[in-house]
């Protein structure tokens, strides 16, 4: 009897994994994936160079400007050098030798003073940072940080000699080094992205000739600024015919104001350290509390980790709602292909549901695991194929097994619980249209969870979060968006029981109007009218209204 | 006697309407029985209660010896008027499914369906999906599906609606085969000429209600004697013929049930010069006239 289901299951699983929508189904997490990651990559790499140009009245701002600019970019530049030098990539040869030489030193000591796990670590450390200021000033002619202090350490006494032999050589290099190649030497580069023009030497150039620049779009906008900026009484003047992109504005305001301000504290005599001391923001230092009551570091993993939950949510949902969708169209489908009697004479209408039921499991099953599995897979992977780091350990996220478990059980749970209704509804339908009438309902009971998701998320133990876990529809979805909090275990079994016996029980109810209703054909019948078949002694058909 | 299958007393309601109403039938092992009625007559509900796809309000049903269907099903064949195929399947696998479905082993099943096929010449089709059948070869396949499994019982509801000629003589060799084989056949019609070509006895329902059963020659030959005229010309002289207590006319053909009594040869003479004859042939009433008259004429089958 039972080996019947199977057979119906087994089918069922087959015919499914033939399906084009299977396959969709699987790929989806993964391409997702990878899409999330290379698109705004890829994006990044198309933004088209910002050409603008500066009419600079008070003779020496934009100089300044250009200086500040270029050190961020050039910490960059520098950092990528030692990192593509310590993973030991071809792209390190990209290179100009002079860079090369200033970089080998400091990468050959970093490898020394680490193995191979803490090499990224120790690149995020205060002394190493420091060191990239340092080198980045050396070029662009912006005062670094305190010289003496970075030179004492070993990792940049080596390097300094070599900047001495190299700094004229990578100044001439980054001065002439175009936009569209500079991104090759780094990511996010503002020298990628913006590309002065230089109309100072042209001659006396007027705003209206820049006017029409623009508005031939051989310009994207134009800086005006004024005679005595640092008075702080005139205006600057920012023109450009795109409205929304502020970037450029912002990037180039930001250089200017921190200028302006040294400046004129430089004017009025304040030390300059005394006004970073006074206008220094509160710092906070973030602990958190572990189960022994001790006082630990948050690291970056035990964030992502807390909020990991509710993208399992969200996957769970789309995979509950996918699966049992298919549950539901089979059901449709195979009641208006009118195989179900033919089979009815071969197995009992509960092993044909349950059957059912069982095959888009393994099939849903097959799809989650896949998920997991590839999930893993790209976070072991995809950063070395891609050629770039991780800001969090994804791999402590992937690896969590309070998270798969969840995952994998309240999948299977919630989808138990909704294909109940499913097959219900896909019973009494004869085509899918009809169904998705029956189907409101559901999909409303579905949607609350979604949500739901952030205030659970922030508040895993909460009222809300606890109220919710107790109600069966939401239970999966719920308990799976606390899995950072996370529940007790006494919260994970009640709720699970509770969860278990509605599961049963809206089986009992789905096999009496699944076997009425798959034999039915016409306008399908009204909930109250299902709730009477439900009702009734298995084998009665109640009248119909009409008839 | 054996018997493949009783029913006593056998009622199902649907609400108020009643559907069957205290149906019994006796089928000897081996014979091949004719359930037939107009459509709405409760064949249909009748046969699912013997498939215990319904369970009846009132009666017994026993089928090979058992209260319930669940209990034999493997040793049942039952091809329901409403059927198909899954689109996406090939033939020979669900061939196959369906005959594990019955309990044969994978293996088993898979060559019956290959042989099956090869037989009923659809060899080629055994790989390809069921989509890409022909009307008449999906309903071919349907057939084999009831048979993969050599069941002792076959159930046919309505098994030749719908069918074209060719799968109409297939259908009809396939019931004439398994009686051969020793098999029980029933089947559900309300075209009462292929009954009374199959069948070795029959059961006639009305509104859920038995109006008559029995053997084939006992049914017939209670029915009366009636004229088969094949004529050409005005039919309306038919009308009112004395001897003829009804006429069935259909334009080139008609039948009239003659009146207890009554002689042909009376009728012949009233007709000739009258009407072209081409054939003139007194024998027993046909099963639709016997209906007819059984339900007191209103019948619309």
């Amino acid at each position: 009897m039972r080996n019947k289901s199977l057979l119906v299951a087994q089918r069922e699983y087959v015919e499914n994994l033939r399906t084009k929508m299977f396959w969709v189904g699987i790929l989806f997490f993964p391409i997702m994936i990878v899409l999330a990651i290379v698109i705004p990559r890829w994006l990044e790499g198309r933004k088209d160079v910002r050409r603008y140009a500066v009419l600079d009245r008070s003779g020496f701002l934009l100089q300044r400007v250009e200086e500040r600019a270029a050190m961020p970019d050039l910490q960059k530049v520098f950092r990528e050098a030692i990192q593509r030098y310590v993973q030991k990539a071809e792209s390190f040869d990209e290179f100009p030798a002079s860079v090369r030489q200033v970089a080998v030193p400091i990468g050959d000591t970093l490898i020394e003073e680490a193995g191979d796990e803490k090499l990224l670590d120790l690149m995020e450390k205060r002394e190493f940072k420091d060191g990239l200021q340092w080198l980045a000033s050396n070029v662009s002619g912006e005062p670094g940080s305190d010289l003496q202090k970075t030179l004492a350490q070993p990792m940049f006494a080596e390097a300094a000699k070599e900047m001495e032999a190299q700094r004229e050589e990578i100044r001439q290099w980054w001065k002439l080094l175009p936009p569209k190649e500079a991104r090759d030497y780094g990511s996010d580069l503002s020298k990628a992205r913006y590309q002065r023009i230089d109309v100072a030497a042209a001659g006396e150039v007027t705003e209206e000739t820049l006017d029409r620049q623009i508005a031939a779009d051989q310009l994207f906008a134009y800086i005006v600024v004024p005679e005595d900026p640092v008075k702080g009484e005139q205006r600057f003047k920012y023109v450009s015919r795109n409205l929304t992109d502020e970037d450029l504005r912002e990037w180039f305001g930001r250089y200017a104001n921190d200028e302006l301000r040294d400046k004129r504290l430089q004017q009025e005599s304040i030390d300059k350290a005394t006004a970073d001391w006074i206008q220094k923001p509160v710092d906070f230092e973030k602990k958190q509390v572990s189960k022994a009551g001790k006082q630990e570091e948050v690291a970056k993993e035990d964030i992502a980790l807390k909020w990991a939950p509710v993208v399992g949510v969200y996957l769970l949902w789309i995979a509950v709602f996918s699966i049992s969708q298919m549950l539901l169209t089979n059901t449709v489908e195979e009641k208006s292909n009118r195989i179900l009697e033919v089979l009815l004479s071969s197995v009992s209408p509960l092993q044909l549901m349950s059957g059912k039921i069982i095959g888009i499991a393994w099939s849903g099953l097959t799809m989650v695991c896949s998920w997991v599995l590839s999930f893993v897979a790209l976070v072991n992977f995809m950063p070395a194929l891609m050629g770039m780091n991780l800001e969090v350990n994804l791999l402590k996220v992937a690896s969590d097994p309070r998270l798969i478990t969840s995952f994998i059980v309240y999948f299977l749970l919630g989808y138990l619980f909704f294909s109940a209704f499913l097959v219900g509804i896909g019973s009494v339908c004869n085509s899918v249209k009809e169904a998705s009438n029956l189907m409101m309902p559901v999909s409303i009971l579905l949607m609350l969870p979604i949500l739901a998701m952030i205030p659970v998320g922030q508040d895993p133990n909460g009222a809300l979060a606890k109220f919710l876990s107790y109600i069966p529809p939401f239970t999966p979805f719920v308990m799976m968006n606390r899995a950072g909090g996370p529940p007790s275990l006494a919260e994970y079994v009640v709720t699970s029981i509770l969860l278990v016996v509605t599961i049963v029980l809206l089986f009992w109810a789905a096999a009496k109007v699944f076997r009425i209703g798959i034999l039915m054909t016409g306008k399908p019948p009204t909930p109250l009218e299902m709730l009477r078949w439900i009702k009734a002694p298995i084998g009665q058909v109640p009248a119909r209204k009409q008839e | 006697m054996d018997y493949s299958l009783t029913l006593d007393g056998v009622t199902k309601r649907f609400g108020s309407v009643l559907a069957v109403d205290h149906i019994a039938m006796a089928i000897p092992r081996g014979t091949i029985y004719g359930f037939l009625g107009p459509n709405g007559a409760g064949k249909t509900t009748t046969i699912r209660m013997i498939m215990s796809i319904f369970y009846p309000d009132e009666g017994q049903i026993r089928i090979l010896g058992e209260e319930n269907a669940e209990a034999v099903k493997d040793r049942l064949g039952y091809l329901p008027e409403e059927k198909g195929l899954y689109k996406k399947m090939k033939a020979g696998e669900i061939l196959a499914y369906f005959g594990r479905l019955k309990g044969m082993d994978g293996r088993t099943a898979k060559n019956r369906a290959a042989e099956l096929l090869e037989r009923h010449g659809l060899g080629e089709w055994q790989d390809r999906r069921c989509e890409a059948l022909s009307k008449g070869m999906g309903q071919k396949v349907q057939i084999l599906g009831t048979l993969i499994h050599d069941p002792e019982l076959v159930i046919l509801d309505e098994p030749f609606s719908g069918l074209d000629p060719v799968n109409v003589e297939l259908m009809r060799d396939v019931i004439l085969e398994m009686k051969r084989d020793g098999r029980t056949v029933i089947f559900s019609t309300h075209i009462m000429q292929q009954a009374e070509q199959l069948c070795d006895a029959i059961l006639l329902v009305n509104k859920g209600k038995k109006i008559i059963d029995g053997p084939l020659a006992m049914v017939k030959a209670a029915g009366g004697r009636a004229v088969m005229l094949d004529y050409d010309g005005d039919g309306s002289i038919l009308r009112g013929l004395p001897g003829v207590a009804r006429l069935n006319d259909s334009g080139k053909q008609a039948e009239m049930t003659l009146l207890e009594g009554a002689d042909p040869q009376e009728v012949l003479e009233r007709l000739v010069g009258k009407l072209t004859i081409r054939r003139f042939d007194v024998r027993e009433a046909s099963l639709h006239e016997i209906f007819v008259k059984a339900v007191g004429g209103k019948a619309d089958a």
